[in-house]
């Protein structure tokens, strides 16, 4: 096979459902013209009784629920984008055919692995609202006429045993041709091109000998080659704007869906994505997520952004949305050997993006203390890949109870005699102080304006409970417990 | 109404048939280092299971729990998520090295607390997860529904991660291993090694207790 045809049958009809979610499941169909003169171009599964060409007023009487609509241009070019981006994963030649229709050039790639991907699109475009009949063959045409008759995907590798029993209609003759064939007992390609091209030529003239190609399937032509996509982006709008998640996810999906396989048929992945929220007000609503593990998922992608949906709180409407994907080459990666690495990286990521849009960003993590004697001081880093095992036995292990801090500490009185603390005073805590340790004194940054210094003690309360009190500029707070 | 013993026993295969999940018997345990709770798990807390530790009085020891904890699962090669309820950990307490495979989350109050847990719990790359509620306002965790816990219980069942919850009030319904820590700690506990401190807890199993030791191994 040298070339794929992507097609569409009933495009407009499948774009524009895809893009409204209240015409999912229901009976509707497609009218052109107006008035009078409306007439059924497109009908749904669920319009029964309803076919192209009835007029609009009998389509309702046919079919009592069904819902008319126009053609929606908007929806249609970014149903076709996505057809093409479906394409570009296939192979990087790829001509706009059409609306609705796509072919690739796909001279020189692996033939088993290109039917598996062509029945991977096919799938992925099905459930993305979009179900494609992909045909392959020798020649465009060739591929054109099996994409008609696939279901899904049909690769065509005896050309004359696929082409005889096709009728006549699929070459495509003028009325006249048509009917001179039938007057020799001709509908089928196989019939026409069963009689020699010359003399086929010699008696329908030029167009009959152009005809026999068709039929045979031979005819090819240059493709009109299409650029792949270098921005991954997506803005739609809602007329009338909406206050709530539901279709604006619904939408999103849309446009991720397209975004994705954009990325993918360009080799990225995503590692960044930028959402805006175009409000009623003509202010919007922005936020970036830096995606933990780069990758083109889009149920990874609808996590993050509808979990961040669900905690936004907007003081107009929304109008539109525009979302961006910044692209990246997909990370590579080997095993060691004994990695204790991550059982689901992409859980595990997603899971963390999920967390951090419920407490924020610096909230979660990794903490990693600095190299620095202030108190509670750390970094919150993004957590390793694998767990490292442990180093030799540190030379001093840690002593005594652990430390738990009130943040913010607590301000606290306290009486100290014979220069040590005897007695807290304060809201949250206070009574006799029946031991004290310390103090121990810390200084530092006194080069600078952030300059600090603290005197630190443990004191443990007559009815019980060790602390860890501290005096900075004259006023004592309680830091923490020693737990 | 009597009950004979075939009645009791058509009714528990009943159950056991209807809920298979039930009826298995939690594989494995995560190893506290902490001897006298291991002891009291039967060798360490339960996979797929919660266990409620409360510390009742102030200096209980629950923060030590968590220390030893951290150096026994980076021993096994293990990661912990630490959700804290008050943002009470403190990192410079413990060797920076023992934080390496730790994820914490520092929560502002307990709707965080569990809305994070309940997504760490259901991840699938943790070996424990500590959600420590000790700090938050007893006013807000009285409120917490039932049925929290309840989902909380069916999550880790299903991705088989130990889970510890601390507390200072008796507060997870119906929870399988429920721990209390004793007396509290003192100033005299600050010259010896923390290992020794661990080993020097007091913990009164409530619930669960040794019994389950033996299933727990395997």
């Amino acid at each position: 096979m040298n070339y794929a045809v992507l097609s569409v049958p009933d495009f407009a009809l499948h774009a524009l459902r895809r893009s409204d979610p209240s015409l999912v499941g229901r009976a509707f169909a497609l009218v052109s013209g107006e008035g009078r003169k409306a007439r059924v171009s497109e009908a749904s599964d669920e319009a029964r009784g309803v076919a192209p060409g009835l007029a609009a007023t009998l389509a309702m009487s046919r079919c009592p629920g069904i819902t008319l609509r126009q053609r929606d241009p908007g929806a249609e070019v970014e149903a076709h984008r996505l057809l093409i981006a479906a394409a570009f994963t296939l192979a990087p030649r790829v001509e706009s055919t059409g609306s609705g229709c796509c072919t690739v050039d796909l001279r020189g790639a692996d033939p088993v692995r290109t039917e598996a991907l062509m029945r991977l699109r096919a799938a992925e475009l099905a459930a993305s609202g979009l179900p494609p009949r992909i045909g392959a063959g020798a020649t465009p045409l060739l591929a054109a006429y099996a994409a008609r008759c696939a279901e899904p995907v049909l690769v065509v590798s005896d050309p004359a045993g696929f082409l005889a029993p096709l009728p006549l209609s699929f070459a495509a003759p003028t009325a006249e041709q048509e009917a001179i064939l039938k007057g020799w007992g001709i509908t089928t390609l196989g019939g026409l091109t069963a009689l020699p091209k010359a003399e086929v030529g010699r008696r329908m003239g030029s167009e009959g000998a152009l005809l026999w190609e068709r039929a045979s399937g031979e005819s090819t032509r240059v493709l009109r080659l299409v650029e792949p996509a270098r921005s991954f982006a997506a803005e739609w709008g809602y007329d009338p704007p909406v206050e709530s998640t539901e279709p604006l996810l619904f939408k999103m999906r849309r446009f991720a869906e397209r975004i994705a396989l954009e990325l993918r048929g360009s080799g990225f992945v995503a590692e960044k994505l930028s959402l805006t929220l175009l409000l009623e007000d003509e202010t919007d609503h922005r936020r970036e997520f830096r995606l933990p593990e780069p990758g083109a998922d889009v149920e990874g992608w609808l996590r993050i952004l509808g979990g961040h949906l669900a905690t936004v709180r907007t003081k107009a409407r929304v109008a539109g949305v525009r979302l961006v994907a910044a692209p990246a080459r997909p990370p590579q990666k080997q095993e060691g050997l004994f990695d204790t690495g991550l059982r689901d990286p992409a859980s595990f990521w997603e899971n963390l993006a999920r967390v951090a849009a419920i407490v924020g960003d610096d909230r979660v993590g990794t903490p990693v203390p600095l190299d620095t004697h202030r108190p509670d001081a750390f970094l919150m880093e993004r957590p390793a890949e694998s767990v490292e095992p442990p180093h030799a036995a540190p030379v001093h292990p840690p002593y005594g109870p652990t430390l738990r801090r009130f943040r913010p500490p607590w301000p606290v009185s306290v009486a100290c005699e014979a220069g040590a603390p005897a007695r807290l005073e304060g809201g949250r805590l206070g009574g006799r102080v029946s031991a004290a340790l310390g103090p121990w004194r810390a200084q530092g940054e006194w080069w600078k304006p952030g300059a600090w210094a603290l005197e630190t003690w443990h004191v443990e309360l007559a009815e019980g409970g060790v602390y860890q009190i501290a005096c900075s500029e004259g006023s004592w707070r309680v830091e923490g417990m020693l737990d | 109404m009597s009950r004979s013993p075939q009645t009791v026993s058509a009714l528990r295969s009943l159950l056991s048939a209807r809920f298979p999940e039930k009826a298995r018997k939690p594989c494995g345990g995560v190893p506290v280092s902490v001897g006298p709770i291991d002891d009291a798990l039967g060798g360490g807390l339960p996979a797929g299971r919660l266990t409620e530790l409360i510390s009742p009085a102030a200096s209980g020891g629950g923060q030590t729990v968590i220390a030893r904890l951290l150096a026994a699962t980076q021993a096994a090669r293990q990661r912990m998520a630490l959700v804290d309820g008050s943002d009470g950990f403190a990192p410079g307490a413990v060797p920076g090295e023992m934080l390496r495979h730790l994820v914490w989350v520092r929560c502002r109050e307990p709707g965080e607390a569990f809305a994070a847990a309940d997504i760490l719990v259901r991840d699938g790359n943790y070996a424990v997860v500590v959600v420590d509620l000790r700090g938050c306002a007893e006013r807000l965790l009285r409120r917490t529904p039932a049925s929290t816990w309840y989902r909380l219980q069916r999550a880790a069942e299903a991705s088989s991660v130990a889970v510890l919850v601390q507390t200072e009030l008796l507060l997870v319904p119906a929870v399988p291993w429920r721990l209390i820590l004793g007396g509290p700690l003192s100033l005299a506990d600050a010259e010896a090694t923390r290992e020794d401190v661990a080993g020097r807890l007091s913990v009164r199993a409530e619930r669960g207790a040794v019994p389950v030791a033996k299933e727990m191994v395997g």
